[in-house]
């Protein structure tokens, strides 16, 4: 059964101050209705000061990396009428789409425009803090080019890419909040709302799909409804049927004119945007000759990207096959350990560079390499202060790495016999133990050489 | 004002408040700092323009500390927290705020009887209608309670009270004056304007509050004017626009004022022409219908959470019927049938307008189209108390500026003339209307 998935996103934009005022967006960590005035509170008679240009610039930014058209007829603002107590003026502000027609990874952007976000309500003690009233967002429309729950997540985390790499969106994460439509051959389109992470879109999906189809398999019809998100108990639940749909009676903001884009700033745009990932991913297979799974990982972010095409340019001895094996197995890998990303990591091109030519000239060892990655990372100092400090150069005097050798055999008498008993991968561990003793400074190729000649 | 003690015209004009308000009814609450504000006048602590002069203030513009009131039930305890940038502008000037002045609630209404604070007489002709919905600021010069009021004007709301209350009134050029403060009645017609008893003190209230806000979209990048300065009663060559219509649909007897007035303007060296205005008396309906919509839009902040009360249970008759009707006609099943044809037939108006100012400097006519009714009479059909609206609401949809002084009075009744002129063309309107009083 023929099935197709669209989504509604929506993502704070990373401007300092509101949509509408001066105020500071920031509302997560300032005290409730400290960041406020008279207009993102909506108090009589207060009007919006005329439209935040970076968060304009942001939304063209983002539309033309998703490929859009700028739409070059003036963009209203418009009013989105309903009833909630954390919407100021019981009225949200949401243009008309600023871009259109777009696509990636083969999926339809609709629309692209230009929000605010209302307060925040909390239902419990029946308060609402309107220091997130007004930060800007962009929302993006896809077409329903998705046909299953995987297809969606990946292009999910394909467009989170691409947001971050434009810089424009919040970067803390947890920020973006999107609607998706489900439509099972044979039955209605249903809209699922409250979702709040590309998980949470999976999940909903995959519980959305097995509902219907069981519907249908008992001859029941899928209505058209919209239905929400309980993200703790992972399901979904009737919100409204379609007769009960709300009337936003749209009208253009009297208050703001509408907004003109030039060809020109969308040229400035044009000029100064970065490169798509996937566009990114293609072209570093090409021009260095490096596998995809290099490339993904390197290009997953912009700063990591940006860092190896510096490393490479400038150690043009060393070849990028290396440079970019550096990249996911010693980088990228610590990165998913730790769950950071390479920009909150601290790691520099500089201590990079630091690293390979030191591993490339044999100075340390691939293991004084992952731990010239960590220190740099936890105790935030450049690469070369972190080998000095840690004495992680490479041992040269062979007596160090024989005596080492000589007390792993003593103390591993388990190992040894089960190694000699045809066991070889019992070897590995007296490896790592001689490896351990010397900090790493060993080069364990030669200490596998050694043992194995030792035990013969 | 040089020399004049700030504190003795302003208890002056507090003791008159005291003596004569409450059978005006022009005031809904009176500043009790406005004495220490005149002190600091006179102690050369607030200094400029407007200094020791008296300012009333529509109840729908914010001063802090006072109530905005809307002359409504919902905002009966709004305070505001606030100086709309007119005030700040009045303030930085040396203007002394006596106080909010009773208006139609909400600015829905042009007779000035709709308030919650009940209904505002006619200071020129007792026992009629002051005219709205800046009934309270109109009434409250007429009355000499203070020396210039300011008052907000949608469809006719400066005009209109002007006309009846035989004083002078403008309603600038949208987007000359600042909004920022101004509670909405329709956010795109919607001007605060100068109230006086003079054409001098009107042109310098103007251009104290005139000028562009960066901090409000809609304001227009203009530099400042000193509308004062370049008073000039002079008008010869000014060519005056006159159109057949205005006969066809106003009072004979006010008709006849306005032709005695124009007599005056012709001997002065003006030259009157014909123009024409075919599409004027579509003016009304488009105009109800963008006030419906963009009132009904305005009005949804007023939920009863943060204002005490909801509006659709506390407001008047007035009010309700027009949120109602913007609830209705803009639904999305109509929105294009009632509120796009609307924007559509605005632009036509507008596109006449402008039009027919190409060959001339200024357009006059009559005001209002009949005379103010008597308080008490029972208006129950809306269409006849929109009818007041139907020579001032074309200023409104056209965006251009148009003032109104006293012609003369029918049985005791004052008729204002209405000059309307090209946008940011305030000097014209205010030569023209100072070659009157000098006349
Ligand atoms: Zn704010």
């Amino acid at each position: 059964m023929r099935t197709d998935i669209g989504f509604e996103i929506h993502e704070q934009l990373n401007t300092a101050t509101k949509l509408y005022c001066d105020c500071p967006t920031d509302y997560r960590n300032a005290k409730p209705n400290t960041n406020i005035c008279e207009v993102c509170v909506g108090i009589p008679g207060a009007k919006p000061f005329p439209v935040n240009q970076v968060a304009i610039d942001s939304v063209i930014e983002i539309a033309l990396m998703l490929n859009c058209e700028i739409v070059r007829e003036p963009i209203y603002i418009q009013r989105k009428h309903y009833d909630y107590p954390d919407l100021p003026s019981g009225y949200q502000r949401t243009s008309l789409p600023i871009g259109k027609n777009g696509n990636l990874l083969g999926v339809g952007i609709w629309e692209v425009h230009l929000e605010e976000d209302p307060g925040k309500y909390d239902p419990t003690s029946g308060k609402v803090d309107y220091n997130r009233s007004g930060v800007p967002l962009v929302e993006i429309v896809t077409a329903p080019d998705l046909h299953t729950p995987e297809e969606a997540r990946n292009f999910l985390k394909e467009l989170t890419k691409v947001l971050s790499y434009t810089g424009k969106v919040r970067s803390e994460g947890g920020t973006m909040r999107m609607d998706t439509n489900i439509s099972i051959e044979g039955g209605a389109r249903v809209e699922i709302k409250n979702i709040n992470s590309i998980k949470g879109a999976y999940r909903a999906l995959k519980f959305e799909i097995t509902r219907q189809k069981n519907l249908m398999k008992k001859g029941r019809a899928v209505k058209r409804e919209t239905r929400a998100f309980l993200e703790a108990q992972m399901i979904t639940k009737t919100m409204r049927v379609k007769e009960e749909a709300e009337d936003y009676r749209y009208i253009p903001d009297p208050d703001l004119p509408p907004l003109l884009i030039s060809q020109e700033k969308i040229a400035k745009i044009r000029e100064i945007m970065p490169e798509a990932p996937h566009l990114k991913l293609e072209r570093f297979m090409k021009q260095y000759e490096i596998g995809r799974d290099d490339a993904w990982a390197i290009t997953s972010e912009i700063e990591m990207a940006d860092s190896f095409e510096e490393v490479c340019k400038s150690m043009p001895e060393i070849d990028p096959k290396y440079i970019a094996s550096f990249f996911r197995h010693l980088i990228k890998k610590k990165l998913n350990y730790d769950n950071i990303s390479f920009r909150e990591s601290g790691l520099t091109s500089e201590d990079i560079k630091t690293i390979i030519s030191k591993l490339n000239s044999k100075e340390i060892t691939s293991s004084g390499a992952e731990l010239a990655i960590r220190g740099v990372i936890e105790e935030k100092k450049p690469a070369s202060v972190i080998i000095n400090e840690k004495g992680l150069t490479r041992i040269e005097e062979e007596d160090v790495v024989v005596k080492a050798i000589e007390e792993a055999i003593k103390e591993n008498p388990q190992a040894v016999s089960d190694y000699l008993g045809g066991k070889t991968e019992a070897l590995n561990y007296i490896v790592g133990q001689v490896m351990k003793k010397t900090r790493g400074r060993a080069d364990p190729a030669e200490v596998l050489k050694a043992l194995k000649a030792r035990l013969k | 004002m040089g020399g004049i003690n700030a504190v003795q015209r302003t208890s002056t004009y507090l003791e008159k408040v005291e003596e004569k308000d409450p059978e005006i009814n022009s005031f809904i609450e009176i500043n009790p700092k406005a004495i220490k504000e005149a002190k600091q006048v006179d102690e050369g602590k607030r200094k400029g323009r407007l200094a020791g002069l008296v300012v009333g203030v529509k109840s729908n513009i914010n001063v802090k500390g006072l109530r905005a009131t809307c002359a409504s039930k919902t905002l009966e305890n709004y305070i505001s927290p606030y100086d709309a940038t007119v005030i700040e502008r009045v303030k930085a000037e040396g203007g002394v705020i006596i106080g909010m002045t009773n208006m139609d609630e909400f600015a829905c209404g042009s007779s000035g009887e709709t308030s919650y604070f009940g209904e505002t007489n006619n200071p020129a002709a007792l026992g009629r209608i002051p005219g709205g919905s800046s009934s309270g600021s109109a009434a409250a010069v007429a009355a000499g309670f203070c020396d210039v009021a300011l008052g907000s004007d949608t469809g006719g709301s400066i005009r209109n009270p002007s006309s009846h209350c035989g004083v002078v009134g403008l309603k600038p050029t949208y987007g000359l004056v600042p909004r920022y403060g101004l509670i909405d009645l329709a956010m795109s017609l919607d001007q605060i304007g100068p109230i006086s008893r003079d054409v001098y003190t009107l042109a310098l209230m103007l251009e104290v509050i005139a000028g562009y806000n960066p901090k409000e979209a809609t304001t227009l990048k203009v530099s400042k004017k000193e509308y004062s300065k370049h008073l000039n009663s002079d008008i010869s060559g000014y060519k005056i626009g006159v159109a057949k219509e205005f006969e066809k649909v106003t009072d004979p007897r006010i008709m006849k004022i306005i032709k005695k007035s124009l007599k005056v303007l012709e001997s002065r060296g003006a030259e009157i022409k014909e123009i024409f205005l075919p599409n004027l008396e579509k003016g009304l309906p488009t105009y109800y219908l963008c006030v419906f919509v963009e009132f009904f839009s305005a009005t949804r902040k007023f939920d009863g959470r943060r204002y005490g009360y909801r509006i659709e249970e506390v407001c008047g008759k007035e009010v309700l019927r027009r949120i109602l009707l913007g609830k209705y006609i803009s639904q999305k099943e109509y929105s294009g049938k009632y509120y796009k044809r609307a924007l559509q037939f605005r632009s036509l108006i507008k596109e006449e307008l402008l039009k027919a100012l190409e060959g001339v400097d200024v357009i006059v006519g009559p005001t209002v189209p009949k005379l103010p009714h008597k308080l008490g009479t029972e208006i129950e059909d809306p269409l006849v108390m929109y009818g007041y609206d139907l020579l001032t609401v074309p200023a409104n949809l056209a965006g251009i500026p148009a003032g109104v002084i006293k012609s003369g009075e029918v049985g005791g009744v004052p008729v204002g003339l209405q000059i309307q002129a090209k946008p940011l063309d305030e000097q014209k309107i205010l030569n023209v209307m100072f070659a009157l009083e000098n006349s």
